[in-house]
């Protein structure tokens, strides 16, 4: 008996030994370029995770690269899952929190699910190519990123298990109530065929205003005021979305899941629900976005930001709100549209637009907060666009039909079937499912993932970078020397954008001197012509507002004593130098 | 037996009463208010004390709900003090209330609920009781006020060691700052269209410790509970946090508040006031998308409620309302949606001088309040210009005075019972206000084959609406909900079984109708939390 577990045992490890050997080895392989071809961690990026799926990849990435990658929770949903942020950068590498941060995360909207997979894929092609690739080895000695997968798990888990349409929820699980009546989420969308999702009742009526297409029985026809239709040709009326009138106040779904929306819940000129459709109590009253919030006011390193939305191929930057638009100046302007037409470029179907004009007028979203209250320059990319199909735009209504056809083999529609229905009587229920639509196909996916991590790196790449690229030094007699120090900023984003400028959002850079006494301090506008402004008090630590995009700043101490010195620039922006 | 009973209650009764006479010589500290609030919850069923949390500075935020019956089903009226943390008299006027309702006037609450939040900003307040006074509205977080990267640089300090931050006067032809005609003691901008020259600069009392310049501008600093909240949030000024609401206390509240769907209206003790004169409508802030007007027929509410108060309290010459971006009496009306209504409570009326004095033209707040400080006989009001030597300064000549820190808005405690008094029967007034639905003219009909038709006028019986317009708009008050409930083989032929109303103005009614088959009796019943609810029985012919 227990030589038999003794055994099984053996059996057991030898198992486990043997498994890399089914795995295919790096002589099998050829790397695709652009792609970690046998990487540590092993993921199929043509489908959705869980929320738990979503952990447990984020896990095993941190896992696998613990000097690259960790795994923290900011705090719990509503619901009680933990909020994962993987932190990605070298850890070996300086301080991890004084390099600039790049902040990324998906799924506020909890039915737009691809921002999640774009975040585990960005962390795991960081880690994966981090000393196979220079370019991601810079990036993660010099930045960190912040990547967050899903800030609303909760209704996450909802859309993907519970019945939905690929609209719903949205809204994060807090029960509302919708409709003024006392009772909270009493009337929701019904799964009346059991198919995992919220689709379309159509009811036969003569008086109705659609017939079924005769070309396509999917396909449902609206009968214009001049259409002649044969009148034994059967009519329909749309009834809406699967459901029932659950309380029986003769409405069908009119108090759903929620509703708040967590976009509109920012504490940047946040405005109440009868102003702005989906606020909820007051800013960050979501608890999942306060936490987020409160993690960024704790790291005054983030200097970029992205957050991942669907659909229609946009990258989205604010005013959010027409009412905002002072708020936004020119020259962060210039920064903007220097990065967001980039990702026109390298997400082809994608266009650079504002939400307020190009999207609609709306207060209280993350990227307003983002910018607006802490400086920071942030985009929402709305994946997936129906460009992607057939690398055009033509296709006009009927494409879905096309697409489920010929791309997707008849897997995104559900067809009519009957249903007996305790309001409407017969009916039938059918239409796309809720996968179809909003959520990229799954053979699309990874292109779809890369491409827009490949525009967050290139906005993580123009945050600032600093450097201390030359010292002068002048004897002045009488044991004073003149020290001259040039600061550059090599890339496009300045330490302080024009709004935290404006406001003072974030402290001014620090550039000292150490080692030596310092009798004077001076920054210096223009060195040819000795235009100089002191600063008073503290010259050793001289204050600078600001250290603009690719530019230089100039600082000049006077000096006395023999010794050796060291001057360093501290900017929460910027980063830590030293020279 | 009964006799060591009755001696105990005598000497609770002497404790309490003593212990009322210490407390009513000066306003109350965090302790002396919370003995006070559970004195007042031992000694009722109808008053029950809650802490909803506890701020930064370890001080509780209290709610008190005085209630009888159905307390979250009947209209309520939220009286809140301390939104100014400078402001003692409206921590005091507001524990007054609850006391005179418990001790007084039970009655109010069989038809009306309070919630009373005495002190919001007790972190601020407790300044009042310190060894240095310097009028303090924040909270105890640590904020960097002048943004600038370092903290608390630069505090106050008291120059003249009399345990005051006053203000600081320097003679420097280079300041705009000169005398008021009518009393020198008293500061005014110069006028420089009229041809007046600056004589002085004026700053708080203090140090430049970080030689930037400015006096005092960084200093223990806190975020003022009257500037955190949504409406007209200023953003990044001193005071107001990193964004709205974001402090323990405001949270705690706003989450307390949103979970009594019975609140119609709110009376706040602090610097706002839209009691003594309305707020005004103003077409353009109205019909805005970000509305910042008070609606028509909300004017219309405010004005008959100021003309009530006026009434009562009878004060006048009032100040002008103070209502700094993210205070919560505009917040209470424009985000949250209820009637909202504020007073100081008390302010220096106006005194007619006499042929002695020099004219005070300009009706200046200042002048006015150390001249009725002077004929009240008030002592310690004033501090007067003295010489300091300031290194900050040197060979100019720095004079350290003014007015003592609280005084302005707080009366010695000895003189408010009369007032407290009138602002407690004012609160009942507005009580007695209150919507009150009721189903009148209620007719039936026989219309054969075991068909009856009902109709029923839904009345509001009170003079404030059942919703205020603004209220009307939000998700957070409900609207009237209207149920037909039938009995066995009841049917309804036509009207709805479940029917939603957004509001009835006071004085007015709604038709409602059905058409029944069936026969017995059948109940309907109209209720919100905010409005109460009504039902009635009827018989099917």
């Amino acid at each position: 008996m227990k030589k038999y577990i003794q055994h099984l045992f053996a059996g057991f490890i030898l198992f486990v030994l043997t498994v890399p050997a089914y795995a295919q080895t790096e002589k099998d392989l050829f790397r695709a370029v652009g792609t970690p071809q046998n990487p540590k961690v092993e993921i199929i990026f043509n489908r959705y995770y869980t929320s738990d799926g979503l952990a447990e990849l984020a896990k095993k990435i941190a896992d696998a690269h613990p000097n690259l990658a960790k795994r923290v929770s900011i705090g719990k949903s509503y619901e009680g899952r933990e909020l994962w942020v993987l932190q990605v950068t070298n850890f070996q590498k300086g301080d991890p929190h004084r390099k600039p941060g790049f902040y990324i995360d998906g799924n506020i909207h909890s039915n737009e699910l691809q921002g999640s997979e774009i975040s585990i894929y960005t962390a795991w092609y960081l880690t994966e190519n981090y000393g196979v690739l220079d370019y991601v080895t810079e990036m993660l000695d010099d930045r960190i990123f912040y990547i967050a997968p899903t800030i609303n798990p909760d209704a996450r888990d909802d859309h993907i298990l519970k019945p939905n349409t690929g609209s719903t929820p949205r809204s994060g699980m807090i029960p509302l109530d919708d409709d003024r009546d006392g009772l909270i989420d009493e009337d929701q969308p019904d799964d009346l065929d059991g198919n995992g999702s919220i689709t379309q009742m159509r009811r036969k009526n003569p008086n109705g205003n659609f017939i079924v297409d005769p070309l396509d029985p999917r396909k449902m026809l609206q009968v214009g005021v001049d259409d002649k239709v044969d009148p034994n040709t059967p009519r329909y009326e749309m009834l809406g979305q699967e459901g029932i009138d659950n309380d029986g106040d003769g409405l069908v779904n009119e108090d759903r899941i929620g509703y708040y929306d967590p976009n509109r819940d920012w504490g940047w000129k946040w405005q109440p629900d009868y102003i702005q459709r989906g606020a909820y109590k007051y800013p960050f009253s979501v608890p999942e976005n306060r936490h987020v919030a409160d993690f960024i006011l704790a790291h005054p390193n983030i200097a970029g930001a992205q957050s991942y939305h669907n659909t229609g191929g946009m990258v989205l930057r604010g005013p959010g709100a027409e009412e905002d638009i002072s708020t936004y100046n020119r020259a962060d302007l210039r920064i903007y549209d220097a990065i967001g037409k980039k990702g026109a470029e390298i997400m082809p179907g994608y266009r650079y637009l504002t939400v307020y004009k190009d999207l609609y007028s709306v207060f209280g979203g993350e990227l307003d907060w983002l910018y607006g209250s802490r400086g920071i320059y942030t985009f929402s990319n709305e994946i997936f666009t129906r460009y992607a199909y057939y690398k055009n735009y033509e296709g006009g209504r009927d494409l879905s039909y096309r697409v489920d056809d010929e791309l997707l083999f008849g897997d995104a529609f559900e067809p009519w079937k009957p249903y007996d229905h305790p309001t409407y009587g017969e009916i039938e229920i059918g239409g796309f499912k809720k996968n179809f639509g909003r959520n990229t196909p799954g053979f699309m996916l990874e292109e779809e993932l890369h491409r827009n991590m490949a525009f967050t790196f290139y906005h993580a790449y123009h945050m600032p970078k600093l450097s201390i690229s030359d010292v002068k030094e002048k004897d002045l007699g009488g044991g004073l020397r003149e020290i001259t120090a040039t600061i550059k900023n090599e890339r496009l984003m300045p330490t302080h954008a024009s709004q935290d400028l404006k406001y003072k959002i974030e402290r001014p850079d620090y550039i000292s001197i150490s080692g030596v006494e310092v009798q004077a301090g001076m920054i210096v506008d223009n060195e040819d012509r000795n235009f100089t402004r002191e600063q008073k008090t503290e010259p050793e630590k001289l204050r600078v507002n600001n250290i603009p995009g690719n530019s230089i700043v100039k600082v000049r101490w006077i000096v006395s004593g023999r010794g050796k010195y060291t001057i360093t620039v501290d900017s929460a922006k910027g980063g830590v130098v030293t020279r | 037996m009964k006799r060591l009973y009755l001696l105990r209650l005598g000497l609770c009764v002497l404790g309490l009463t003593l212990t009322l006479s210490v407390w009513s010589q000066d306003y109350n500290n965090a302790s002396q208010l919370a003995q006070r609030l559970r004195s007042l919850a031992n000694s009722s069923s109808a008053a029950n004390l809650k802490s909803l949390t506890k701020t930064l500075g370890g001080k509780d935020i209290w709610m008190l709900t005085l209630g009888t019956g159905d307390v979250e089903n009947k209209p309520a009226i939220a009286v809140v003090g301390g939104v100014e943390g400078q402001h003692l008299l409206g921590v005091e006027m507001a524990m007054r209330f609850a006391e005179d309702i418990v001790n007084n006037h039970q009655s109010v609450l069989d038809k009306t609920t309070f919630y009373v939040f005495p002190n919001m900003s007790p972190d601020a307040t407790e300044e009042y009781f310190a060894t240095l006074k310097y009028g303090r509205s924040g909270n105890a977080k640590d904020t960097d006020d002048d943004r600038d990267g370092q903290m608390n640089e630069d505090p106050f300090e008291d120059l003249n060691g009399d345990g005051m931050i006053t203000m600081m006067r320097v003679l420097d032809e280079t300041g705009d700052w000169i005398t008021h005609p009518a009393d020198d003691r008293v500061m005014i901008k110069a006028d420089r269209s009229k041809g007046e020259k600056g004589k002085y600069h004026l700053f708080t009392e203090g140090q430049d410790n970080d030689k930037d310049g400015k006096f005092n501008e960084d200093g223990a600093g806190g975020i003022h509970f009257n500037k955190s909240l949504t409406f007209a949030y200023d953003y990044f000024k001193p005071g107001v946090g990193e964004h709205p609401v974001s402090e323990l206390e405001n949270r705690a509240l706003l989450d307390e508040l949103y979970t009594h769907w019975n609140i119609y209206a709110f009376v706040t003790f602090g610097p706002g006031n839209n009691l003594s004169s309305a707020w005004r409508y103003n077409r353009a802030g109205a019909t805005k998308r970000v509305v910042t007007s008070v609606l028509r027929r909300d004017e219309s509410v405010n004005k008959l409620v100021s003309g009530k108060y006026n009434k009562i309290v009878g004060t006048k010459d009032a100040p002008p309302s103070v209502e700094p971006g993210g205070n919560f009496n505009q917040w209470a009306y424009f985000h949250f949606g209820r009637l909202s209504f504020s007073t100081p409570g008390w302010w220096a009326p106006m005194v007619k001088g006499d042929s002695t004095m020099k004219k005070n033209s300009d009706k200046n707040r200042e002048v006015n309040y150390l001249r009725w400080a002077e004929q009240e006989g008030l002592s310690n009001y004033f501090v007067n210009w003295t010489e300091v030597n300031h290194p900050d300064f040197p060979g100019k000549t720095v004079e350290v005075g003014g007015i003592a820190p609280y005084n302005m808005l707080n009366p010695p405690i000895s003189m408010i019972d009369d007032l407290s008094d009138k602002h407690n029967e004012f609160i009942r007034e507005l009580a007695s206000l209150q919507s009150s639905l009721e189903m009148v003219n209620l007719q039936t009909e026989s219309v054969g084959k075991d068909m009856t038709r009902i109709t029923v006028d839904l009345y509001n019986g009170g003079t404030l609406p059942t919703h205020s317009q603004m209220g009307t708009r939000s998700r957070w008050l409900r609207r009237i909900k209207v149920t037909m409930t039938l009995g066995n083989g009841q049917q309804v032929i036509s009207g709805r079984p479940i029917q939603m109303i957004n509001s009835i103005g006071g004085d007015s009614s709604q038709q409602l109708t059905w058409l029944i088959k069936g026969k017995g009796s059948v109940s309907i019943t109209a209720e919100a939390p905010h409005t109460g609810s009504t039902s009635t029985t009827v018989n099917l012919k």
